[in-house]
């Protein structure tokens, strides 16, 4: 091969061939599939408990994948998966809940006693305990953002300070700074609700 | 896997009681399950996305055929600079440009009304300097003291005398 020949060669050189791009779309696919076996039980749970509405948090978890998708390429720079797409997701469902502004679908009291958990309880134990989360969940959404965040982030068994910290986009200090107000600011709310009572 | 509680302040259980409450339910609802065959829909939804981000999406059995062969590959781009370059020269070939005219076509004056140049050229005086027809007396000559004093000289612009 001359030389103008490898150059043309080189400068028409659109795309490897067929068999290496099915190759590697079934290697892409095959990740993402684990990927979705692997986290999109957790995703749905970080969706949901800003959302608090089942579809709307599932369509969160598909609307994030799709993203990854989109981005299959840079999936083997990113070094924590998990971090990474919850805070995709984080993302997804603080964009949702901007642009929707409307009040969770688990503020209705009956829906929540529908969603929560009830082994054991009775029908009127269910409802007062609907009607308690209820209440304790109004007066996170009445925290200030930030401090709400880090609150919610940090309920996640599996997510330390450090974990929402990148998620966030913050300091662990600033986490820890935060949940400390967060703490104290969710003290004083449920005491005054309380009184007023 | 948590990291709480290793510097003395643990994350998942607050100072105050009110927040603990608030924590606990945080926890109920950040423990619920994920729905029943949520990752069978993800998939599925994955499966029937668009695949390229490209914005020309090129067939795939086109590609696979006679774009693979480096001939053929070399001959198209061959024959396009072939095409894009005779076509410039054709193009280049006749449209010739215009020669730049040696005089300038001045606007016809209008004589018939007011004065007129009788064809006359004029000439600015500052064209081959000022000329002088007469030469100047030597005034600073005269002015100057016998004593030897010396005094400022003043600058004395000749005049010009018109033509």
């Amino acid at each position: 091969m001359s030389a103008s020949q490898s150059v043309f060669a080189g400068w028409m050189e659109i795309a490897p061939s067929a068999v290496e791009d099915e190759a590697r779309q079934q290697v892409e696919e095959e990740a993402l599939e684990a990927l979705v076996g692997q986290y999109a039980s957790t995703l749905y749970r970080v969706a949901f408990s800003i959302l608090r509405n089942p579809s709307d948090a599932e369509d969160a978890v598909q609307e994030a994948f799709l993203r990854v998708l989109r981005h299959r390429d840079t999936l083997g720079e990113i070094r924590d998966h998990r971090v990474w797409l919850i805070r995709i997701v984080w993302n997804i469902v603080l964009d949702r809940k901007r642009r929707a502004k409307t009040r969770p679908e688990t503020d209705d009291v009956a829906e929540l006693a529908r969603v929560l958990p009830a082994e054991g309880l009775s029908a009127e134990q269910r409802a007062a305990a609907a009607q308690h989360h209820a209440h304790v969940l109004s007066c996170v959404d009445r925290l200030p953002k930030k401090e709400r965040e880090v609150m919610v982030l940090s309920a996640f068994e599996e997510l330390t300070s450090v974990e929402i910290a990148s998620v966030l986009g913050i300091t662990e200090s600033s986490v820890r700074s935060r949940l400390f107000r967060a703490r104290n600011l969710m003290g004083s709310l449920l005491q005054h609700s309380r009184s007023l009572r | 896997m948590n990291s709480h509680s290793h510097d003395g302040f643990d994350l998942k259980t607050g100072p105050g009681s009110g927040s603990s409450e608030a924590e606990t339910t945080l926890r109920v609802i950040a423990g619920l399950p994920a729905p029943e065959g949520l990752e069978q829909r993800v998939n599925a939804s994955l499966r029937h996305a668009p695949r390229s981000t490209s914005v020309l999406h090129w067939p795939a059995g086109q590609r696979s055929s006679w774009m693979q062969n480096t001939w053929a590959r070399t001959a198209a781009a061959a024959a396009i600079v072939f095409v894009v370059a005779g076509g410039g020269w054709e193009v280049y070939s006749r449209v010739q440009p215009a020669q730049p005219s040696s005089a300038i076509a001045l606007p016809p004056v209008a004589t018939h009304r007011g004065f007129s140049s009788a064809n006359a050229m004029r000439t600015p005086r500052t064209l081959n300097g000022t000329v002088l027809t007469h030469p100047l007396p030597d005034t600073a000559a005269e002015k100057r003291p016998t004593d030897g004093a010396k005094k400022p000289l003043k600058k004395t612009a000749a005049k010009p005398v018109a033509p």
